[in-house]
């Protein structure tokens, strides 16, 4: 009776000690990556084109503010100077034309409804269900069949700056999409190195805000990326504001108070990142939001904000007879009078909804390590089989 | 149970053991044949589950590593002086040893003979010395004139021929990606015609047969060109110009935020190839004339800028009364600047200053052949890189597919970058096609769209999934397997030891 017990436990842990020996090995190529990335040190960007991957991967009236998280950020990089060509804008639902909106036709992102989001210039490359792992992950990775129009594709090469921005429900290393899959940081980690392997980005910016957020970035292992997000691992990132008349919460902490940020910046302006890290790291209450600098080459306090979120760069000043070159890369102070999002504080406290699927805590005890998962289920199936086998 | 079990069966009932399919033998058939159809199934489940992932000729791939190329460049000087030979040799050489990123994969080799013009059908580059007439070029020949102080210099000005693209040459990166198709579009930008004088036409294709076309039929092994133009009326800027005293100008800053991208329609997005955008401006007649600033606030006489990678902008103030159409003169103005915008973005070289071109073809053939070294380069390189890291990745990402597609375009890359390594040596031209060929490939193969790897599926979440749908069927088999086995073991017991008590 215990030979064959003993035959299903050690063939299961062979399985197992194989699963762990794979993640070793993945373990060393990131940190060869991680060596490589430090390297080389420059100060200034050298990228001459900007791109903007914005995800919004929920569904549903209730996830309102997710649309609005991904609105306001098309908005600021818009309004920065991408253009639309070059944004690729996903939102798994359509809040606007929602039965329940009470303003039709318009998303906002503050309780008193000052700035429409979805106004009358907006191009939503990917919407509704058409929003999936797939499709995201063939947006990054240019795998595309040939019918693809041009609005949907990221033609970025490697002198492009690519900001990719994710919002949704999410837990320990991933993020939902939709409502019946998810991305886990492995993808991203893995779509991001087929880009850099082919090019894809000179720089590349990472923010989420979702749910431990923080794990979503842990996993990448390709040089020049430059990631952001909400929580760590265990923290739900809340949300900031909600509207009465609307009936759900508007925008979550994180975002808030980045565009906040961003409202006081234009196209010219120098702001630093580290500006705009500290500054949300400073107003957020109810998560510790993180960076995760260790691939970018850049010190943060000269990597300005533009970027990742503006236009151009550079600019040569050709005479038509005389050759000689203009200097490049031009600065001004120009600042425009800063304006806020939320210009008016709701007096109404604000709903906090908690970002995240319901089951977190017994999952995140489940899912602790990945040594006692892999025990865990050889001990049920030999306890199972054993149990049996004594009853006789 | 309410009634107690009667002591023996009644006789209308049968007993277990007496039914057919409880025999030992058929109990256990059945059992076996279940056992049997799982194990047939197994080889079925795991072809059907794997994903299909042909294999690459890495080892060949790998090699491509270390195969770098190098493009001879053969050059004749037509004198009989063996000590200037000699000379310039050493020069080109000390200079390539000085600067090895500017002559990377190009190979010099300098001959001297009293008759060049043998060589001139292999591509050879001839230098012809002659006294009394400026330093010129004329199809792949300079003449030179053959004073002591020319000679002496005759080394760097074949650098700046042969080898163009030095580090200094190309700061920003001005010069577009390599592709085959490039899309060319044109605007004519009134930023307000409703406030009256503004440039309502231009003759467009008269304008672009003769500024344009020379260029793009002259790079026509490289590129294919399609151009597109339009003109608008409302076009505004996303900044105030700063009002000066009798202009207007535009602070360096906004320079970069010119491109109001949020309100111009540049191009139409009908296919993929990448676009360069040439923008002629006209301000609108309230805030004429319009200027560039430099950094201390005074106006620059040019008003043409360029994008890096992008495209050129050319401002034009035209005098009022405004002529409808754009008038000739101006046309030409504007046109030379997006010829010359064109010329830089796609990389033709710019001559040395003190060197007269004899013919009006444009682009000389130096500075064709020296782009096309160029791309040749860039293309074996990307070519390179791109097969590389599909084996890379192919490798370091178990759940990536590798169809017959992507495997016939590798190989097809890999041997059109076989064939160029063996062209490089004869024909130029036929070592650019077959490296575009082989960058091509390269780049669809990576790109094919059945290469998405499948998502990270670790081992718990197989287990998950598996779990439910074969631990209810396989667990009771399990049981019913070991039962069987319990059985027959004791069963065995029994008979040896009754077979022993017979024995005794």
């Amino acid at each position: 009776m215990v030979f064959p017990l003993a035959h299903i436990i050690l063939w299961l842990s062979s399985w197992a000690w194989v699963a762990r020996s794979s993640q070793i090995h993945e373990e060393a190529a990131s940190s060869f990556f991680e060596r490589h990335a430090i390297s080389t040190n420059a100060t200034s960007s050298t990228h001459t084109n900007n791109w903007a991957v914005l995800v919004c991967s929920s569904r549903y009236w209730f996830n309102y503010r997710h649309m609005a998280n991904a609105l306001g950020m098309y908005r600021t990089v818009k309004r920065l100077g991408i253009p639309d060509s070059n944004i690729i804008l996903m939102l798994a639902d359509d809040a606007s034309c929602n039965s329940r909106n009470k303003v039709p036709g318009s998303v906002y992102a503050n309780p008193g409804r000052h700035l429409d989001l979805y106004g009358d210039n907006i191009e939503v490359d990917y919407r509704g269900y058409e929003v999936t792992v797939e499709n995201f992950i063939r947006v990054l990775t240019g795998r595309m069949d040939s019918s693809v129009p041009r609005s949907k594709r990221l033609l970025s090469n490697e002198r492009s700056n690519v900001f990719v921005y994710m919002t949704g429900h999410g837990g320990n290393e991933f993020l939902k999409f939709q409502d019946n899959e998810e991305i886990s940081a492995f993808d991203v980690a893995d779509a991001f190195e087929q880009m850099y392997q082919k090019r894809r980005y000179n720089e590349l910016f990472f923010m989420i805000d979702t749910c431990q957020a923080n794990t979503m970035y842990s996993k990448l292992y390709s040089p020049n990326i430059l990631a952001a997000g909400s929580s760590r691992q265990g923290e739900n990132s809340y949300s900031h504001a909600s509207d009465s008349d609307i009936g759900v919460a508007v925008i979550d902490e994180y975002t808030h108070f980045t565009l906040e940020f961003m409202e006081k910046i234009n196209k010219t302006s120098p702001a630093s990142m580290k500006e705009l890290f500290d500054y949300v790291d400073s107003r957020i209450k109810n998560s510790r939001p993180g960076v995760r600098t260790d691939l970018f080459r850049r010190p943060l306090d000269t990597t300005r904000i533009t970027d990742f979120f503006g236009g151009v760069a550079q600019v040569e000043i050709v005479p038509p007879l005389d050759s000689s070159m203009a200097p490049p890369g031009v600065s001004s102070s120009l600042a425009e009078p800063p304006q806020s999002l939320q210009s008016k504080p709701n007096s109404m406290p604000s709903a906090k909804a908690q970002t995240t699927s319901g089951n977190t805590t017994w999952l995140r005890l489940w899912l602790g390590g990945k040594t006692s998962r892999a025990w865990a289920s050889i001990t049920v199936v030999g306890v199972l089989a054993g149990w049996v086998a004594s009853k006789k | 149970m309410a009634l107690p079990p009667p002591p023996s069966l009644p006789s209308t009932l049968r007993d277990p053991k007496s039914l057919f399919f409880q025999q030992d033998g058929i109990r256990r058939a059945i059992i076996a044949s279940y056992w049997a159809l799982i194990i047939l199934a197994l080889p079925l489940w795991w072809y059907t589950t794997s994903i299909e992932r042909l294999s690459l000729p890495s080892t060949r791939i790998q090699q491509l590593a270390h195969n770098h190329l190098e493009l001879p460049i053969k050059i004749c000087l037509e004198t009989r002086e063996g000590t200037l030979v000699e000379q310039v040799k050493s020069q080109l050489l000390a200079g390539k040893s000085q600067d090895p990123l500017r002559w990377k994969g190009l190979a010099p080799e300098v001959i001297g003979s009293a008759d060049c013009g043998k060589y001139a059908e292999s591509g050879a580059y001839i230098v012809k010395f002659k006294s009394g007439t400026p330093m010129s070029i004329n199809d792949r020949e300079l003449h030179i004139p053959s004073s002591s102080e020319y000679t002496s210099a005759l080394a760097n000005t074949l650098t700046s021929l042969i080898a163009p693209y030095s580090a200094s040459s190309d700061p920003d990166n001005r010069v577009v990606q390599y592709s085959p198709h490039y899309r060319l579009a044109f605007s004519l930008l009134n930023e307000d015609a409703a406030a009256g004088d503004a440039v309502l036409g231009w003759n467009i294709q008269a304008a672009i047969r003769k500024y344009i076309n020379p260029i793009t039929q002259r790079l026509s092994a490289l590129h294919n060109f399609t151009v597109e133009s339009q003109v608008q009326f409302h076009a505004p800027l996303a900044f105030l110009p700063r009002q000066l005293d009798d202009v207007y100008g535009i602070e360096p800053a906004d320079l970069t935020v010119f491109v109001n991208s949020a309100e111009w329609t540049l191009s139409s997005s009908s296919s993929n190839d990448p676009v360069l955008h040439f923008i002629l401006f006209i301000p609108s007649s309230q805030r004429r004339p319009l200027r560039i600033l430099l950094n201390d606030g005074k106006s620059r006489d040019s008003t043409a800028f360029l994008l890096p990678q992008w495209g050129g902008i050319v401002i034009h103030n035209p005098p009022t009364p405004t002529d409808a159409a754009l008038p000739s003169q101006a046309l030409h103005i504007v046109f030379s600047s997006f010829a010359n915008q064109l010329s830089s973005l796609l990389g033709i070289p710019v001559l040395p200053n003190n060197i007269d071109q004899h013919s009006d073809a444009g682009v000389s053939d130096w500075q064709l052949d020296a782009l096309t070294r160029r791309r040749t380069l860039e293309n074996a390189e990307g070519s390179r890189d791109t097969l590389l890291s599909i084996v890379k990745l192919v490798n370091q990402i178990e759940n990536m597919p590798v169809g017959p597609d992507v495997r016939d375009d590798v190989e097809g890359a890999l041997s059109a970058f076989h064939t160029m390594s063996e062209s490089a040596s004869s024909s130029l031209a036929q070592a650019f096609a077959y490296s575009a060929q082989s960058f091509v490939l390269a780049s669809r193969a990576f790109f094919s769209p059945g290469m998405l790897a499948l998502l990270y599926f670790p081992a718990e979440h197989t287990y998950a999934v598996y779990s439910p749908l074969f631990a209810s069927a396989l667990i009771p088999l399990l049981v019913a397997a070991l039962r069987e086995y319990l059985a027959w073991k004791r069963e065995r017991k029994e008979k040896l030891e009754r077979e022993r008590e017979k024995r005794e």
